[in-house]
């Protein structure tokens, strides 16, 4: 076990941020933590880092015991959500700090910069300074920086959240083939479900300070163990009187199934929304683009609802 | 970028020209008045070397006093805000606030031989008022706040990630302050110093009061000069004038420089 989180609990002040959580992060893997804003993850994070101090509970990493050892002794790997880069320092400084701080050599030090520089894709940005590069440039000299002290773990909090969606986008694909590439146990932070599933292999799911489920991206959205993660991992609709899952549904003129009338189609590219009503009832049914055109839905027209087979 | 109208542009230029410009540039006029000789040998006027001596003894202790108050004082408002942090924040403006010679008899009434700090000082042989230590807490006070400004402002803006990251990184308190909040607080840090200096130097008022304006002894530069011209000396308060005002001018200057170094050196890519 890489990181074990055992019986964690947190007050500020009045609050409870966190309650009693336990969990164990398996070498090498990608856990997100995942929750609405309030659900103590991000506290959790700067728990597991050292920047927080928490009322009761241990944290190991790979067995050590690490609860009151000062965040410059746990060796790990921290990156902020607004990266945090040393302005007054080139992106080659940047990175060279933490070995600076641990007296690597002078010619050492240059090779490994220039090796993570180029790990990260940055070689030609040495010699700029933080505020001359993008976000993203910039989240990637970040990530070179915390990776140059060969920490223990990588710990990202909302690392994707100061982006676009494009460069976002770009930016995940890209970070979870690093982490492969450099096998280091992370755990990112985030609020964003699909980002949590596109990148991480394992997701732990937090909601007022407690732990609703954890397990893999497949494994949660198809059983969630509570109503809360199934709301909170993808849209969900009510058909006689039940949550399930708009794309569970099905539309057809005909065969079994209840008679209902088309009120919207809201067509969003790939994916078409069909909005229908049943009784008292409004389900919407979530149509790829090639099934919407198949059955061409028209506005006051009567379908056939059932589950989908 | 449009350019402004003509008329506002002259505007400006007289009404700065008129209050800065040929004023400071009239008071170098007049110190070089009777010739560059009869200036080179006002400057060796014994009293006034001894006067810019004193400024010169009380600014190498205030300044550095302040700067040292100053970061600690914005690091304590902004890191750790609490009542005595809201309550010192508000405090600290009273001395801009002030007129000086209210802080100069504030100071005389509480450390003169006979007020309450000064009585007991003076038992311990400590003298305060009409003497060095009186001149430099009057400085001291008159710019308590020009460093604090400065910087308050900026560590809210900076934040404590960039601090938190080095701690990840392996760095201990010490080497933080020194390569990370020193760093990020340099020219606003070098801009209220500026602004202390040029404060120290120039003050008159409160250190008139404290000091006792006694020649040879407790008379610094800016008391030297008005000293000589109530004592129809008026050259000679010229050429003090001109070099304070040259000392302030090159000072600014440097700074602004510097300033604009670092500015370039940040610029953002388009």
């Amino acid at each position: 076990m890489s990181i074990a989180i055992r019986g964690i609990s947190k007050q500020f002040g009045q609050a409870t941020v966190l309650r009693e959580i336990s969990d164990e992060v398996p070498q090498g893997s990608m856990t997100a933590l995942l929750g609405p804003s309030g659900s103590g993850k991000s506290t959790l994070l700067r728990i597991i880092a050292g920047l927080e101090t928490h009322d009761a509970g241990t944290i190991e990493l790979n067995g050590r015991d690490v609860t009151g050892v000062p965040v410059r002794h746990r060796n790990i790997g921290f990156c902020f959500q607004d990266y945090a880069p040393f302005n007054q320092l080139t992106v080659f400084d940047n990175v060279a700090y933490g070995l600076k701080v641990h007296r690597v050599a002078k010619a050492d030090r240059r090779r490994r910069v220039e090796e993570l520089l180029g790990l990260v894709r940055l070689e030609e940005f040495s010699d700029r300074y933080p505020r001359q590069l993008s976000g993203g440039q910039r989240q990637r000299m970040a990530l070179a920086r915390a990776l140059a002290i060969e920490p223990e773990v990588l710990l990202l909090d909302e690392p994707f959240a100061a982006l676009d969606a494009q460069v976002g986008g770009e930016l995940r694909t890209w970070v979870r083939s690093l982490q492969r590439e450099v096998g280091i146990t992370t755990i990112l932070v985030t609020h964003n479900q699909v980002e949590a599933m596109e990148v991480a292999d394992r997701l732990v799911i937090l909601n007022d300070g407690r732990i609703e489920q954890v397990g893999t991206p497949h494994e949660v959205y198809d059983r969630p163990a509570t109503a809360f993660v199934q709301g909170f991992l993808g849209p969900l609709t009510t058909w006689r009187g039940t949550s399930v899952r708009p794309h569970d549904l099905e539309l057809g003129r005909d065969g079994a199934g209840t008679s209902v009338e088309v009120s919207d189609v809201v067509r969003l590219g790939f994916e078409v929304r069909v909005v229908v009503r049943d009784g008292a009832e409004a389900p919407w049914v979530q149509l790829t683009h090639d099934e919407a055109a198949r059955l061409n839905p028209v506005v006051g027209e009567s379908l056939v609802l059932r589950p989908r087979q | 970028m449009r350019r402004s109208p003509v008329w506002l542009r002259l505007l400006v230029l007289v009404y700065v020209g008129a209050l800065v410009a040929l004023p400071l540039g009239f008071i170098f006029q007049q110190a070089f008045a009777h010739g560059v000789a009869s200036f080179v040998s006002a400057l060796s006027d014994p009293e006034m070397d001894k006067a810019m001596e004193l400024t010169a003894l009380v600014a190498l202790v205030a300044v550095p006093l302040n700067a040292v108050f100053g970061i600690g004082v914005s690091l304590w408002i902004v890191r750790h805000p609490s009542r005595i942090t809201r309550l010192l924040d508000a405090l600290i403006d009273v001395p801009l606030a002030l007129s000086p010679i209210i802080v100069g008899l504030m100071l005389e009434l509480a450390y003169a031989q006979s007020g309450w700090f000064g009585h007991p000082l003076a038992a311990w042989g400590i003298k305060i008022v009409f003497s060095y230590p009186g001149i430099v807490l009057a400085s001291v006070f008159v710019s308590l706040p020009l460093v604090s400004r400065q910087l308050t402002p900026l560590l809210r803006e900076v934040g404590t990630h960039q601090e938190q990251t080095a701690a990840t990184l392996g760095a201990g308190p010490v080497r933080i302050f020194f390569t990370v909040t020193l760093r990020s607080i340099t020219w606003a840090a070098a801009y209220g110093i500026t602004l202390t200096l040029a404060r120290v130097i120039g003050e008159y008022g409160a250190v008139l009061i404290v000091s006792g304006n006694i020649s040879y002894l407790t008379e610094t530069l800016t008391l030297n000069i008005g000293n000589n011209f109530e004592n129809f000396n008026a050259h000679q308060g010229f050429v003090g004038a001109s070099l304070l005002a040259t000392v302030s001018v090159l000072v600014l200057l440097a700074l602004g420089f510097a300033r604009h170094r670092e500015r370039q050196r940040h610029e953002y890519r388009h």
